[in-house]
């Protein structure tokens, strides 16, 4: 009777209800899938009765296992080196998004550069955009001719021809993963940065230290754990990026964990991507083990963020030309130039001819023709692009509206429940889907719900199943955006209207909404322009008839349609920007602050 | 003599009124009109003009996907097994995997309309076939117009080092296919004769057999391995390079040469092999929803007015010998001896070997 009571008590408070919901629903969504990966790895796929000999379907082996760390120079192929580079990418990009990011951010935050709006909305793009834009311009710039076929744009102007290893592999993979991440560091490092203690800084000019001595001595190790923060989660995001090494991996077969677990997905030994899917998600763990461990030693200098931002900017005297310059003209450059060379590329009809009289408008608006691609008409025409444009925006809608709600709500709960082991569970748990690479976390959700699972019918190659992992993946983004919107909010705003009362629901919608209105609608805005970009979450879960922009846009460059690919890619961009800048003006909402905490 | 050409007259002239009554029949067509729709995965992006044609003469419309071969065969494994509705019907390639993934558990079904039945020989009846493609060594005709090799174990000299492109056999299932089959006894044996004839020695092994050595020594000697056959046909067929290069890939692809300003040329007296042949199967699905319209489209596609938009250019041989051959190539008769043809159970029990071989191969 006495638990009884209690249990009723315990549930009157609307944030108990929310975080006993949550805590049930992600253990199913996230930690039962991980069991089901796991059993995955030790059984006989249908396409593996060609290899594991004399195996049926279903029957339980060690064969996946053995073959991917025990083979010699077979395993070293198919698993040692492609995990060898994914490490690699990982770490290059991270440092190098890091040094702009982190250069990017003190140059607007902390000197007199002119141009410091344009540059800080710009330098964002990047990461608007779909990380594979820099990989497409990349290719359309560099591509040489020592792999055979039409040279890039460099190449067709200057005459000189680029290496392959410029064109190709780890370093474009790196340099380019690193710069789409970059924004991210600089939008990290920029936060702290505005928000530091004014005071520090002028007790040391007032004691006449030097520049150089202040920023290594106070600013480096203020923004340190920015620094390690965004290393870490650059660190991941490049550990799971698919269509970057594929588009400029392939032609050097340079392979990644994520390149070999689609393939070995969609060709004869699942088994062995399931395991990579693994190890993938090993190595997240431990990265987050990491952070957590970091953050906790380190807690008292986080707290260094007073609000005094009367602080005097850096003059860079002679340098503040050359170095505006400097910065404006990167921008464009990375921002800028790729869009331009979409256009350029998917108006040519002979490759590697940039002569005006090259030009097509087939790839837009020509009819089908079998002598050019395969019969498909041009982009604007093909009824396909229409079902996949559709798709593409009524999942990141959809997406983005139940996320956004729940990552509401649940920032809502955790901090009303703050201190209590379950409101640190389910925050835990609605940041782990962050750490799942997209391409395994697709892989699990394939062999997981490619059959019925007790009530649950089979969910394959339906709508809903890419909602629910669209979901469960930005989970995070929204849950952030929730707790700082609520973290800023005193407790006795809504105490107040406890005593007045009100019901819970008003409270939410009338009061704590409207406060945090531009907060809350960044864990909106963040799902939905990664929803609409995303390829590697939902490539392996897609079927034919619920294509999205970003698959379609991957066939048509496996198939070698470039023009094709950089039209669609043109399109993606121009959408999610007008949308960003949409919401941005109407709201105020904006996606530095879904990152930026 | 003369007779005889009397005879051959009067056997067209049969062949043609049977094509003349080869028309579905009446129930077919209302009945799948009634469907009014119909979807099929496809591995030839051609698909998508003959679906537009089949839409404009029957008002049925088609949803069609263009897939890649290992790609189709996951997703119609999964949609029929869990019984998904997906696909009416399918074309698809890589034997070895369709048989073994496919048409071994019952999710596709041979379905010969009745028009086709004394006309497709029968040997390509079940599974029912709807093209053969090949894939041959192209190389760019700028400079020369005579082929560039007669053999080849010349491919591995260092003089092709870094000039030869080929789609990753990871990408697509049917050049695996070909890889597997060259590792068969037959054509081992055929390969250690030709490196005897070239160079006057016998071959000395450091792989299983003259197969494998040929893998080997090819993808040692800087082969490119691309993306897809039709970048790699732009690759190789542009004009103004500096060196002689070649590609093994989809002769079909051909077809862009004018579109695209490209020089091509393929060679069809090379030994022991000019390249590879396969097939493309047409097949309903266990579960197909609109089961009239499939068929009707599949008899279509048959027919020579529905396999026009790949019978318009060279490198697709429909089953139906009815439909004509671009006039500049050559009848799966002729490409035979000089092609390398899939066996299904060879592949089915090699292949995984082949790709673990290749997968290990360096640079």
């Amino acid at each position: 009777m006495k638990l009884a009571n209690r249990a009723k008590y315990y549930f009157r408070k609307p944030h108990n209800v929310i975080l006993v919901a949550l805590a049930i629903s992600l253990a199913f969504l996230t930690l039962l899938p991980l069991v089901s990966l796991i059993r995955d790895t030790f059984i006989v796929h249908p396409s593996e009765i060609m290899t594991v000999r004399g195996a049926k379907v279903n029957d339980v082996t060690l064969f996946h296992w053995k073959k991917v760390f025990l083979d010699g120079a077979k395993s070293f192929k198919l698993f040692y080196e492609p995990l060898w580079n994914t490490l690699e990418v990982s770490l290059f990009s991270s440092i190098l998004a890091i040094i702009l990011g982190g250069t990017f951010a003190w140059l607007v935050t902390r000197t007199n550069m002119r141009f410091k709006s344009f540059i800080s909305v710009v330098f964002i793009f990047p990461y608007i955009m779909p990380s594979w834009t820099l990989a497409m311009a990349w290719l359309n710039f560099f591509r040489n001719s020592l792999i055979g076929g039409a040279p890039g744009l460099f190449t067709a102007i200057t005459g000189v021809q680029t290496p392959n290893w410029f064109a190709y592999g780890l370093f474009p993979t790196s340099v380019v993963l690193g710069l789409h991440y970059s924004p991210f560091a600089y939008i990290l490092i920029g936060g702290i940065l505005r928000n530091m203690d004014a005071n520090l800084e002028e007790a040391a000019l007032i004691l006449k230290s030097s520049r150089a001595k202040i920023i290594a001595r106070i600013n480096l190790p203020i923004i340190m754990p920015a620094i390690l923060s965004t290393f870490l989660l650059v660190f991941s995001s490049t550990m799971s990026a698919f269509a970057v090494p594929v588009f400029l991996g392939t032609p050097v077969r340079f392979q990644v964990l994520t390149t070999q677990l689609y393939r070995t997905l969609n060709g004869l030994n699942p088994g062995y991507g399931y395991i990579m899917a693994v190890v993938m998600i090993v190595i997240g763990l431990s990265i987050l083990a990491v952070n957590q461990w970091y953050l906790g030693k380190r807690k008292s200098f986080v707290t260094v963020t007073g609000k005094s931002s009367n602080f005097s900017l850096i003059r860079l005297k002679k340098f503040q030309i050359p170095v505006s310059a400097l910065a404006l003209l990167f921008v464009i450059a990375i921002a800028i130039l790729p869009l331009v060379t979409f256009v350029i590329e998917s108006f040519i009809m002979a490759p590697g001819n940039y002569s005006f009289s090259n030009l097509t408008t087939q790839f837009w608006v020509g009819p089908g023709r079998e002598d050019i691609g395969g019969g498909e008409p041009g982009i604007l025409l093909n009824k396909y692009l229409y079902m996949a444009f559709w798709n593409s925006l009524k999942l990141s809608g959809i997406v983005a509206l139940v996320v956004g709600t729940i990552g509401g709500l649940a920032g809502y709960a955790i901090v009303r429940g703050r201190g209590t082991k379950l409101s640190s569970a389910v925050n835990n748990l609605a940041f782990f889907p962050y750490l799942l690479p997209s391409m395994a976390f697709g892989a699990i959700y394939l062999s997981m719900f490619a059959k019925p699972i007790g009530f649950i019918p089979s969910l394959y190659g339906t709508f809903f199943l890419l909602v629910l992992i669209g979901s469960v993946k930005y989970l995070p983004f929204a849950s952030r955006a929730g707790i700082n919107a609520m973290l800023q909010l005193s407790g006795e705003i809504e105490e107040a209207a406890v005593i007045m009362g009100i019901p819970w629901r008003k409270r939410i919608t009338r009061i704590l909404f409207p406060i945090q209105k531009s907060s809350f609608l960044s864990g909106y805005l963040l799902p939905f322009i990664s929803c609409m970009r995303e390829l590697a979450l939902f490539v392996l879960l897609i079927t034919p008839a619920n294509r999205v922009l970003a698959t379609l846009l991957l066939q048509y460059n496996e198939k070698g349609w470039n023009q094709y690919a950089n039209g669609i890619n043109l399109l993606i961009i121009i959408v999610v920007l007008l949308i960003n800048l949409a919401i941005n003006k109407i709201t105020g909402a904006s996606i530095d602050k879904g990152i930026g905490s | 003599m003369k007779k005889r050409g009397l005879f051959a007259v009067a056997l067209l002239l049969c062949a043609s009124l049977f094509q003349a009554f080869a028309e579905p029949s009446p129930e077919l067509v209302s009945a799948a009109k009634k469907e009014g729709k119909v979807v099929v995965y496809s591995i030839t992006s051609r698909i998508a003009n003959a679906a537009k044609a089949f839409e404009a003469k029957y008002g049925i419309k088609v949803e069609a996907y263009d897939l890649k071969d290992g790609e189709l065969i996951e997703k119609v494994s999964r949609e029929v097994g869990s019984n998904i509705a997906g696909a009416d019907f399918v074309i698809c390639q890589d034997s070895g995997r369709v048989y073994g993934q496919l048409i071994a558990p019952g999710y596709l079904v041979n379905y010969v309309p009745d028009s086709m039945k004394s006309l497709i020989p029968a040997q390509y009846q079940n599974p029912l076939v709807f093209q053969f493609i090949n894939k041959v060594f192209i190389f760019n005709s700028e400079k020369t117009q005579k082929p560039v090799i007669s053999n080849v174990w010349e491919l591995t000299e260092p003089k092709w080092k870094g000039l030869m492109q080929f789609k990753d056999p990871k990408l697509e299932g049917v050049n695996a296919n070909f890889l597997t089959m060259i590792t068969s006894p037959e054509w081992s044996d055929r390969l250690a004769k030709a490196y005897e004839d070239l160079y006057g020695k016998k071959l000395v092994l450091s792989t299983p057999n003259a197969g494998y050595e040929w893998i080997k020594r090819w993808f040692q000697n800087g082969l490119i391995l691309g993306n897809s056959d039709t970048s790699i046909s732009e690759n190789i067929g542009i004009k103004g390079q500096k060196a002689q290069t070649l590609g093994l890939f989809v002769y079909s692809k051909t077809r862009y040469e004018a579109a695209k300003n490209l020089a091509l040329l393929p060679m069809t007296d090379v030994k022991p092999f000019s390249g590879f042949m396969y097939p493309a199967f047409l097949q309903m699905t266990k579960n197909a929803k609109n089961k009239n319209a499939a068929k009707l489209f599949i008899e279509y596609l048959l027919s020579p007015e529905g396999f026009a938009p790949w019978s318009k250019d060279v490198g697709s041989y429909s089953s139906n010998p009815n439909v004509k051959i671009d006039p500049t190539d050559h009848p799966v008769s002729f490409w035979a001896p000089k092609l390398v043809f899939e066996d299904p159970q060879y592949l089915f029990e090699n292949r995984a070997d082949v790709e673990e071989f290749v997968n290990t191969l360096e640079n």
